[in-house]
């Protein structure tokens, strides 16, 4: 064989493997703990936490007092279905989730709006629905290198209510959410970005920004008060607030390299109605402000979108990595 | 290449602005990246078919509704629409192949970069079902692979949506292999028409008119001759001097291409960029700019020297790159990439 060939043949591989890896639902590599390549690396991640889905669920083999029991969840193949809302409704506070060493193993990403909604839209006819789409479909590839399950709500242009969106992540059994939104505040002076997590409204303009991404949730009155009152247990806020701030503070890091007017407008709670249905730490970032001339000019950039993207997947693997190894008790 | 006679193999470059197909039975074919549907019964009626492809398609826009699918390299989104041209798109070229009946079909499919990226799920599945084999790869890869250029080269693909670079070291390429810029043909058409415009506020002419003129008269440097076109200016048809809009619209595209090229050539082993350098091969219709591989040679020059060549064939370069990839792989790898 000539030199030539046998290069050829090998490239080949190359192309097959990458083929391979297209194919639905096909993966080369099990998920499997970093340590044993003997390097701290961020896909570590992908072995880590304690989502609070699976925690949550982790109710239906306790005594009801919050006791643990020797039910082994790590390294099942899949996780467990996260429990219903009634069935976390008695979900004990204060207990800390990385005690179980339970795995990240789906992510549910979700592109904000869709279909006839297109969301915010700039002069030049850039929208929200397709930026949310497209930056999602890139962190859906980050986060699958690192081993990682991901699922989206939305792969084109579909319609879908907060509620359908919700459901179709409790049924994928996904361990976190993210929604991905992209502002539009033509008052402001500068573009910022913002990270949000199931609460209270944090202040009037927030409140705003969340009855607008509430519209068409597909959640009845009944079905609101129902699940909010499963909501504040405690655990799976707290577990939201830490993966919103680790997600927001890799966007701010990266995207100031770029901008450095952005503007960090931090993590917030906000009553966003696609955060309260789903059964897992969940959160919406708004990742950049389309309202922003200059700032709409850079997302239609693939490059701006790439760095976003890159934030995204780097704060969720962050997330992973520090419930992995909390301080001093790294193992 | 195994001599199935019952197996066709095709490259396909689906690019933003042009597609073709090159198949294993010598069919060679190349059409402008349109798709239109008829808006109504009327409209229908006159252009007695349901469905037009290409030029025919650009033609007849103002009675149909008119997707060209990649813009941006990326199946665009905002319509359903966009992931059935690209699907249309793709069975129209493949019917241009004339497959033999009951013959089975092995498709290399090149796509932008960028798509690839993103869209690469969508694009599997959009094409799902029109070939009985699939493999989807950049076209900057394929072009390379085409020219047997894999070790030691980078491949610069100015399409209409992206340019697409591609740095091959005698491997499969890596993300870190490959960059991709916006800056790209589709660029040139709308700086030209705002530079136009800036000059003649008056004048009217669309956006296929420019880049009718720009694939006639394109050029950096020094102009091989003035470039004058004709459109109505304030209701009167006009010939008008265009050659100062269209250098400098041609060269907006230098400084990022340049400034990338330089950096992925920083990032090669240093052992290994010296060769690089001297084997840079422009492909994609910006390719064919007048005077751009020697704009390129002259950015290398205070960096020790380089050689920028052009791909002969920029309209064929990435389908039959892609009919070498389909035709190189023995048929144990077509088996699990049915599409």
């Amino acid at each position: 064989m000539t030199d030539i060939a046998h290069l050829k043949r090998e490239i080949l591989r190359g192309v097959v493997r990458d083929n391979l890896d297209l194919v639905e639902g096909r993966r080369r590599e099990p998920l499997r703990p970093i340590q044993r390549r003997g390097r701290p690396l961020l896909l570590a991640g992908a072995l880590v936490v304690a989502p609070l889905a699976l925690f949550l669920s982790l109710n239906a083999f306790t005594t009801g007092k919050g006791e643990r029991t020797d039910v082994v969840v790590v390294g099942a193949p899949s996780a467990p279905a996260a429990a219903p809302v009634e069935a976390v409704l008695p979900a004990p506070k204060g207990m800390e989730p990385s005690l179980f060493r339970l795995d990240v193993r789906t992510v549910v990403l979700d592109a904000g709006h869709g279909g006839p909604d297109p969301g915010a839209r700039t002069a030049a006819g850039l929208t929200e629905k397709e930026i949310t789409l497209d930056i999602a479909r890139r962190v859906r590839r980050m986060l699958t290198a690192a081993k990682l399950t991901v699922s989206m709500t939305r792969d084109g242009d579909a319609a879908l209510s907060l509620r359908d969106r919700a459901l179709f992540a409790n049924g994928r059994k996904g361990d976190l959410f993210v929604s991905i939104h992209v502002n539009s505040m033509p008052m402001a002076d500068a573009p910022g970005v913002e990270t949000f997590f199931l609460g209270e409204a944090a202040d009037a303009r927030v409140e705003r920004l969340a009855g607008d991404e509430n519209r068409d949730s597909g959640y009845t009155l009944h079905d609101f008060r129902r699940l909010l009152e499963g909501v504040y247990t405690g655990v799976r806020q707290n577990e939201s607030r830490t993966l919103a701030a680790s997600v927001q503070e890799s966007l701010v890091a990266a995207l100031r390299a770029r901008n450095p007017k952005l503007e960090n407008r931090g993590v917030k709670s906000a009553p966003f109605a696609v955060l309260v249905g789903t059964e897992m730490p969940g959160i919406l970032a708004e990742v950049s402000c389309l309202s922003q001339p200059e700032e709409a000019r850079r997302l239609a950039d693939p490059a701006y979108r790439q760095a976003i993207a890159r934030a995204l997947a780097d704060g969720v693997l962050a997330y992973a990595e520090s419930r992995n190894h909390p301080a001093g008790k790294r193992s | 290449m195994s001599a199935d006679k019952d197996v066709l193999w095709v490259g396909v470059d689906l690019g933003t602005s042009r597609s073709s197909i090159a198949a294993s039975n010598g069919k060679r074919h190349v059409i402008e990246s349109f798709v239109g549907w008829p808006v109504d019964m009327v409209a229908k009626k006159v252009v007695k078919k349901p469905i037009l492809f290409g030029r025919e398609a650009l033609e007849n826009r103002t009675m149909l509704e008119l997707h060209r699918p990649l813009e941006r390299g990326l199946i665009k989104e905002g319509s359903a629409r966009d992931e059935e041209a690209v699907r249309e798109l793709l069975k129209h070229l493949l019917g241009l192949a004339a497959p033999a009946k009951g013959q089975k079909i092995h498709a290399v499919v090149g796509v932008p970069a960028e798509a690839l990226r993103v869209s690469r799920q969508n694009l599997r599945n959009a094409v799902k079902g029109l070939a009985d084999s699939l493999m989807i790869v950049s076209e900057p890869f394929a072009v390379a692979y085409g020219m047997e250029a894999l070790l030691h080269t980078m491949i610069i693909d100015i399409g209409a949506g992206t340019t697409d670079f591609c740095v091959m070291m005698g491997r499969f390429p890596s993300e870190d292999d490959q960059r991709t810029l916006t800056h790209a043909g589709d660029s040139v058409d709308e700086q030209l028409v705002g530079l136009i415009k800036a000059r003649h506020p008056s004048g009217r002419f669309s956006v296929h008119m420019v880049r009718e003129w720009k694939e006639k008269s394109s050029f950096v440097g020094d102009p091989p001759a003035p470039v004058v076109v004709k459109f109505p200016v304030s209701g009167k048809r006009a010939e008008v001097d265009i050659t100062a809009e269209m250098k400098r619209a041609c060269e907006s595209l230098l400084p990022p291409i340049t400034e990338t090229m330089l950096d992925l050539l920083s990032r090669v082993e240093p052992e290994f960029q010296e060769k690089v350098q001297q084997n840079i091969i422009l492909a994609g219709g910006g390719s064919r700019i007048p005077g751009f591989a020697a704009a390129l040679e002259k950015a290398l020059a205070d960096f020790g020297g380089g050689r920028v060549r052009a791909v002969e064939d920029p309209v064929f370069a990435g389908s039959t790159g892609s009919l070498s990839i389909a035709t190189d792989a023995p048929e144990s790898d077509w088996e699990p990439l049915s599409a």
